[in-house]
């Protein structure tokens, strides 16, 4: 009862700070004269309402999927147990490679195949991987090697040679909880799902920019795939952890080479098949994120530009709502790609046009509080229901006036690099070994 | 100057220089990987005969100057 009191009035304080920061938007928008401001203010507060909207619903989507999955856990077929190939695509993982492995041999799961599909690496990671070759507690341990030609291809050449009906892909610099694959292959009893994601932690939180990440990747990430599975539309399949129905991937081509977001093309094709996507917040990946605020630009940099590439394979179908979820998943992706980062510039300097013209307004504190008040608010539910340390909610301070803020450049400037078709290159980062 | 005010302009001027920072950090970042690949252009003797499909290379004294 105390606790439903403390919500109710936490609610109602939210509530009553909103509406007071709109009712200051209203006065700074009277106090222009010129329409060009009033525009843009009108704009700024649109787009605000939108970002906080959509972060207000992923939470409570994901809230009812979590109240779903509970509920629906005595239905589950315990005599389902198909052929599931792991496979794991490497180039140049010698420092993780081995982790890896072993994270997949001590899988629970057993009806299980794994692929280590070596790309032409210039290091040991072949030589290393061979090691583990055989059979292992009834798993078949099988290594690939092939010339170096991307990841996409190396994935499409594993998957030919998988025997296993389900085929998840994980990355070479990521670590798999032991019951990874049991969670994830129940959800295929359900004809109509064609792939589900899992959930990915950030494993070297060494310093304030890792810890960020670990941050964005619950809150960010996670929460946000939890509240797309309700609509059964996840629309990236993440690299360290996703498992896909072979007849599907096959029957939409495969992986293509043409984009740098192979993963996120990979999802649109099913979703434009009316393919359903899931996630199991269980299943758990650990990563290596980057932990140098350049390494850190060059992977948002090159997923950027690659859902770019992503979208504009696809862009035709952004005014054809012959499919309406396949449209409306675009339309979101270009939203959270392009239109908000260029937005949030566009409000940044808005306010300190504004902040400079009449003086510092507290426009500008009750703007950033309103974001901030989700971004508290999001990252406290996702530290309670992923059992994540309580605090990494201290970093939600920090987390978009620095974090987001800059990241955002990286994106403004890699969809104006995309524009423009400047040649791009995969941007492999170096890994410390830190999964 | 009221709190708020305070808060406000703290706001604005971490905003500012945050812009700044990512500004820079993006042109760095561009200008590392310059550098990178300028670096990776160095190619070795059994890269270069796998590529061109022989056996051998035959250097010309002329292409070493």
């Amino acid at each position: 009862m105390v606790r439903i009191l403390i919500f109710l009035l936490l609610g109602a304080a939210i509530g009553i700070w909103y509406v007071w920061s709109f009712y200051d938007i209203q006065f700074v928008y009277d106090s222009f004269q010129n329409m060009f401001f009033k525009f843009s203010i009108i704009i700024v507060a649109f787009f605000t309402f939108l970002v906080i909207f959509r972060y207000i619903a992923f939470i409570f989507f994901s809230i009812i999927k979590t109240a779903q999955k509970t509920a629906s856990f005595n239905l589950v077929n315990k005599n389902f147990k198909p052929r599931v190939t792991i496979i794991l695509p490497a180039y140049n993982e010698e420092v993780t490679i081995a982790t890896s492995i072993k994270s997949l041999v001590h899988q629970t799961y057993k009806n299980l195949e794994i692929i280590i599909m070596d790309d032409g690496s210039k290091d040991n990671t072949y030589k290393i991987a061979k090691k583990f070759e055989g059979n292992f507690n009834g798993k078949t341990i099988k290594v690939l090697t092939k010339k170096n030609g991307g990841k996409s291809r190396a994935l499409n050449f594993a998957i030919e040679r998988s025997s296993g009906e389900f085929i998840m892909c994980v990355d070479a610099d990521s670590k798999l909880e032991p019951d990874a694959v049991a969670l994830m292959v129940k959800y295929f009893q359900d004809p109509e799902i064609s792939a589900v994601a899992g959930s990915v932690f950030v494993s070297n939180r060494d310093n304030i920019l890792t810890k960020l990440q670990a941050l964005e990747y619950i809150e960010g990430l996670n929460m946000v795939r939890n509240g797309q599975a309700f609509l059964k539309l996840v629309n990236i399949i993440p690299g360290p952890i996703g498992m896909f129905r072979k007849s599907d991937i096959l029957e939409v081509g495969g992986y293509a080479h043409d984009t740098f977001a192979e993963d996120a093309d990979l999802t649109l094709k099913l979703i434009q098949k009316n393919r359903k996507i899931d996630f199991e917040p269980e299943a758990v990946a650990y990563t290596e994120a980057p932990d140098e605020l350049l390494d850190l630009l060059k992977q948002r940099y090159r997923w950027t530009r690659g859902i770019l590439q992503a979208i504009r394979k696809h862009s035709h179908h952004l005014f054809s709502f012959k499919n309406f979820n396949f449209t409306f998943v675009l339309w979101y992706m270009l939203f959270e790609a392009i239109f908000w980062p260029f937005m949030d510039l566009f409000a940044t300097m808005l306010m300190i046009y504004i902040s400079v013209s009449q003086g510092v307004n507290t426009l500008l504190i009750f703007w950033w509080s309103l974001f901030l008040v989700v971004d508290i608010a999001g990252a406290l539910y996702c530290i309670l229901i992923t059992n994540e340390t309580k605090s990494l909610a201290f970093y939600a301070f920090f987390y978009r006036l620095y974090f987001i803020a800059i990241i955002n450049m990286a994106k403004i400037f890699a969809t104006i690099e995309e524009w423009f078709q400047l040649e791009m290159s995969w941007g492999k980062l170096d890994r410390k070994g830190g999964i | 100057m009221n709190f708020i005010a305070f808060l406000s302009f703290s706001v604005l001027v971490i905003i500012i220089l945050t812009l700044v920072f990512g500004v820079v950090a993006y042109f760095l970042y561009k200008m590392r990987e310059r550098q990178r690949r300028k670096g990776s252009d160095v190619i070795t003797y059994e890269e270069l005969r796998e590529e061109e499909g022989r056996k051998y290379l035959f250097i010309d004294e002329v292409n070493l100057k």
